[in-house]
């Protein structure tokens, strides 16, 4: 089959950014670093934020209107009656369960703050020091849930290339991958549309390390 | 005798350390280094039941410096600190800082109980014993600073208080979660 585009840049400089930076975020509070720690997060708040922006203005593959399917694609791709390029109805699923399980790790990372209160992220401020022990607490106990999506994913990409014979992670590195001449191809999203994406999370995430609203409590 | 040479070989390094101080204070901090020493070097062995009760001690000291530093950052991270919980926070955890040279005599490690004190605190007590010391120093600082009442002067003290934290934390303190 002749190989076709089917994960543009901004897609695939997001998924492995994002994978790198939970390693990193992961390795950082166990051993002392928790000043980087808290960076980590916040470039990872920016890549979520581009990420859900590129959904709706990116290439055709990146947009969740193109990929979110409802529980009757789901069957039908199961049954094997679905072809198409970019996430398969059943990986939609999977990936909205990644995007939105890291969103609650940082949203609840925000607001954390150190058992000996030497470090705290930044909007720490908005709620009392017991509020943040136990927001700190379900941190912890979330990079659990994290953890088990993680492998989830990573199973899911190894049953695909041993017993489907399909390259994912090839394909997430160079963008291409053989697919059903039939099916549609890619619609690439337009550069400075993701540079606009990119400022504006940037920005958003600048807010949020100020303290937000009216920067602090 | 291996013990009183240790602790006068502190306190000359940290003297000397010290050198542009004046005199006096060079003395105060070298006292204090001998009393830093010596909450590591007990002539006798503690008791299990002293040892635990010591660990105890330590345990709440400690959990309440951190309740004063959560309460401390807060207030000099807000656009108008309230001077008053500063000032009591300050005072809090300068004596517990004082109380904290009898916190760590040996046989007070994870090998008697739960704790997050890390054994390297018996295996390198020199060094121990200065971070201890420097940490005594910054919140005695920080406590005079908060007294005296000009924000700059708190907020640049009660950074170098937190860098004495840290500094002791990062390599004599383990995860502990209760």
């Amino acid at each position: 089959m002749p190989k076709q585009r089917v994960w543009d840049l901004p897609v695939r400089l997001t998924h492995w950014l994002l994978a790198a930076l939970i390693a990193f975020s992961w390795w950082s509070v166990k051993n002392h670093h928790t000043g980087w720690h808290i960076w980590s997060g916040i470039a990872i708040l920016t890549l979520l934020l581009f990420r859900l922006m590129w959904g709706f203005v990116g290439s055709s593959t990146a947009r969740f209107a193109n990929f979110v399917r409802g529980p009757g694609q789901v069957l039908r791709y199961l049954r094997g009656g679905w072809s198409g390029i970019g996430h398969s109805p059943l990986g939609a699923l999977s990936i909205l369960a990644l995007y939105f399980d890291i969103a609650i790790q940082v949203g609840l990372g925000l607001f954390n703050e150190d058992e000996d209160g030497l470090f705290a992220g930044p909007l720490a401020n908005f709620v009392s020091p017991d509020t943040s022990d136990t927001i700190r607490a379900i941190h912890e106990l979330n990079f659990y849930v994290l953890l088990g999506l993680i492998v989830l994913h990573i199973a899911a990409i190894l049953y695909y290339r041993l017993v489907r014979g399909k390259k994912l992670t090839k394909a997430m590195i160079t963008g291409r991958a053989a697919t059903d001449p039939a099916a549609e191809p890619m619609r690439p999203g337009k550069w400075w549309v993701a540079l606009i994406c990119l400022g504006i999370a940037l920005a958003i995430a600048r807010w949020v390390v100020a303290g937000a609203p009216p920067f602090g409590s | 005798m291996r013990t009183k040479l240790f602790t006068a070989g502190l306190a000359l390094v940290l003297v000397s350390a010290c050198g542009s101080s004046s005199s006096s204070q060079a003395k105060t901090q070298s006292a204090n280094a001998l009393n830093a020493a010596a909450a590591l070097a007990v002539a006798k062995p503690l008791t299990k039941a002293q040892a635990l009760s010591v660990m105890h001690e330590r345990h709440e000291g400690m959990e309440d410096v951190g309740k004063n530093n959560k309460v401390l950052r807060r207030e000099l991270t807000a656009p108008s600190p309230d001077l008053l919980a500063v000032r009591a926070a300050a005072a809090t955890i300068a004596r517990h800082s004082s109380e904290a040279a009898h916190w760590f005599p040996a046989g007070t490690g994870p090998d008697l109980g739960k704790t997050g004190a890390k054994p390297e605190i018996w295996q390198k007590p020199q060094d121990f014993g200065v971070k201890l010391h420097n940490f005594q120093v910054a919140a005695r600082a920080f406590d005079a600073a908060a007294k005296a009442g000009d924000l700059a002067a708190i907020k640049a003290r009660y950074a170098d208080l937190s860098g004495t934290c840290k500094a002791c934390h990062d390599t004599y303190r383990s995860e502990m979660h209760h």
